[in-house]
């Protein structure tokens, strides 16, 4: 499985969001797209999950233009978690979950593994408008769990924004399993040790260019960090030896 | 299927027989005194029709709005709300008009101007709600009020072009009235697109499921959503019109049943849609019982007054209990 991004850009009328974004990525690997905000990682994840129609430039998965993808084709071959998940019914977490094999078929199997996984098995019947942030959150990641075919790509944007760090942990340990069955796991992210701790590459952002790109402990450093966010960064390291990026 | 919704089913068809050996029976006479009797083989006809022309009514009414609370993501949304019945309103009063000036009678006729108005009304509040590709929910529910508004001075137009004579039969027809009168043949004709259109939109029930996500998780897992919504806008607006064919502009029906039916049940749209026509029917039969108790000394009760009191006052328990969910 390779992705491969060629000359993205894409305008929301006259305002360009990202704009000759080049880029490949093969499976197994996961991804960290980092940037400032309003840089235009949404707009590229949405661009790679095949939800938003680029202005210029294509994405191709194994050859194939996602942005031609039919509905099912798409379904089987890239699930997405957005930022904030919306449901308008009056559905169970479970049922919300249960979506996810819409196009695919129902799978009991598949939805009871991905609410065991991001441990809401014992929350399965509470109903979706009810649950807290980070509930609908890890439920979000669970429906693309139920929904992704391994070896396919999972697309998420800011997947742990509102979970704690049991819960944080648990979702990194998730995305990285993921990739070992194959999967390419692009995740747009704020937190950078995060990003540090489970992500192979990284991209990083800044006003809709790719400014950085590559393996993450090359392109992670405290100088590349300060010219993109314009602040001082240093590296610090902890008892067990682990170095982190911190704020002095 | 679990045995809670099929004991639901039974319960809300019990309640609808219930409420049709009512309307059956229930007798008022010309000094005002009810009595529960069955009635004489003519007058078994005059209140058959009604009977029956609720049913169609109610469950078209009903569906028509649960399809157009999941296309438009609103708990709000119903025929009435989005101008679908004021648009067929306008379609039929255009058509009553046209017939009385030029003395000849249109091809469809008011079915026709129905039709047309609703659907004519509809792409005009979809395409007026449209940003950046997608509908926003709540610009939609502004247009639609603003093109309810619209059609009602058009209505209120040809109200004044007509002769003081024509005036009152525009009126009594704007109150909204179950038909006494009325061929079995278009009935069933009526009955038959109804049922086909809420077998439809039952059968689009995993898909609705699916489309209650935002639109980049719909279509993440692989709903088509411009055809969905291609398809529940036909269906919608047709069984809307249908409603306001046979009974004028009803209000509230078509609000009020999706968020009842939601009350009783949760899960798929498939049974949903089942639910939501039974109880919809259950709504304007249910009124049309109400009126032949209630006498003001001026006669029965037009059942669109029936239905906007009892549907407003439901409708905003609903939204002080935080009920109003799509």
């Amino acid at each position: 499985m390779r992705l491969r991004l060629s000359d993205v850009g894409v305008r929301y009328g006259v305002r360009t969001a990202i704009r000759d974004i080049n880029a490949g990525v093969d499976g197994g690997k996961v991804v960290a797209v980092l940037g400032p905000n309003a840089s235009g990682k949404t707009t590229l994840l949405r661009t790679i999950a095949g939800l938003q129609q680029p202005s210029s430039g294509f994405v191709e998965l194994d050859g194939a233009r996602v942005d031609k993808l039919k509905p099912h084709d798409l379904a089987s071959k890239i699930a997405w978690v957005p930022r904030v998940a919306e449901v308008a019914g009056s559905f169970s977490i479970r049922k919300v979950i249960e979506l996810g094999r819409y196009a695919l078929g129902p799978s009991r199997q598949r939805v009871e593994g991905a609410l065991s996984k991001v441990d809401l098995l014992s929350r399965s019947e509470s109903l979706w408008y009810e649950a807290s942030a980070g509930m609908r959150q890890r439920a979000s990641i669970a429906r693309a769990l139920a929904q992704r075919t391994p070896g396919g790509v999972l697309v998420l944007d800011e997947p742990t924004s509102a979970l704690d760090l049991r819960h944080l942990r648990m979702v990194g340990e998730i995305l990285c399993q993921c990739a070992s069955e194959g999967d390419i796991v692009i995740a747009a992210m704020h937190d950078i040790s995060f990003a540090l701790e489970i992500a192979d590459e990284v991209f990083v952002l800044k006003e809709g260019q790719l400014v950085l790109a590559g393996a993450t402990k090359a392109v992670l450093t405290p100088s590349s960090l300060g010219d993109v966010f314009g602040v001082d960064l240093a590296w610090a390291t902890d008892d067990a030896g682990n170095r982190h990026l911190v704020h002095p | 299927m679990r045995l809670k919704v099929i004991l639901l089913f039974v319960f809300l068809s019990l309640l609808l027989v219930g409420a049709a050996v009512f309307r059956l029976f229930i007798t008022r006479s010309i000094d005002g005194e009810l009595s529960f009797v069955f009635p004489a083989h003519n007058i078994l006809t005059y209140r058959l029709v009604p009977l029956v022309a609720a049913l169609i009514v109610g469950s078209a009414l009903g569906v028509s709005g649960m399809g157009l609370q999941v296309l438009l993501r609103n708990p709000l949304a119903s025929p009435w709300i989005l101008g679908l019945s004021s648009g067929a309103g306008l379609g039929v009063m255009a058509t009553m008009f046209v017939e009385h000036t030029t003395g000849n009678s249109i091809l469809g006729g008011q079915s026709l101007g129905a039709i047309v108005g609703a659907v004519f009304t509809l792409l005009l509040v979809f395409g007026l709600s449209r940003k950046r590709g997608g509908i926003d929910p709540m610009t939609m529910v502004l247009v639609g009020v603003v093109i309810s508004v619209l059609c009602g001075a058009g209505i209120m137009i040809f109200q004044h072009l007509v002769p003081m004579g024509l005036r009152g039969s525009f009126t009594t027809w704007l109150m909204g009235s179950l038909p006494e009168v009325e061929s079995w043949w278009r009935l069933g004709i009526l009955g038959l697109i109804v049922f086909g259109g809420i077998s439809l939109i039952a059968w689009w029930g995993p898909t609705l499921d699916a489309a209650c996500l935002s639109d980049d998780e719909a279509k993440s897992v692989g709903v088509d959503l411009p055809r969905i919504r291609r398809g529940l806008f036909l269906a919608s607006s047709l069984l809307a019109a249908i409603g306001v064919i046979l009974a004028g502009p009803i209000a509230f029906v078509g609000l009020i049943a999706p968020h009842g039916a939601r009350l009783m049940m949760r899960g798929s749209h498939r049974l949903l849609a089942i639910a939501t026509a039974l109880v919809g029917a259950l709504l304007l039969l249910g009124a049309d019982d109400i009126r032949q108790l209630v006498d003001l000394g001026t006669g029965r009760l037009p059942i669109g007054i029936v239905t906007s009191v009892i549907g407003g006052l439901v409708f905003l328990v609903l939204l002080l209990g935080g009920r109003g969910r799509v």
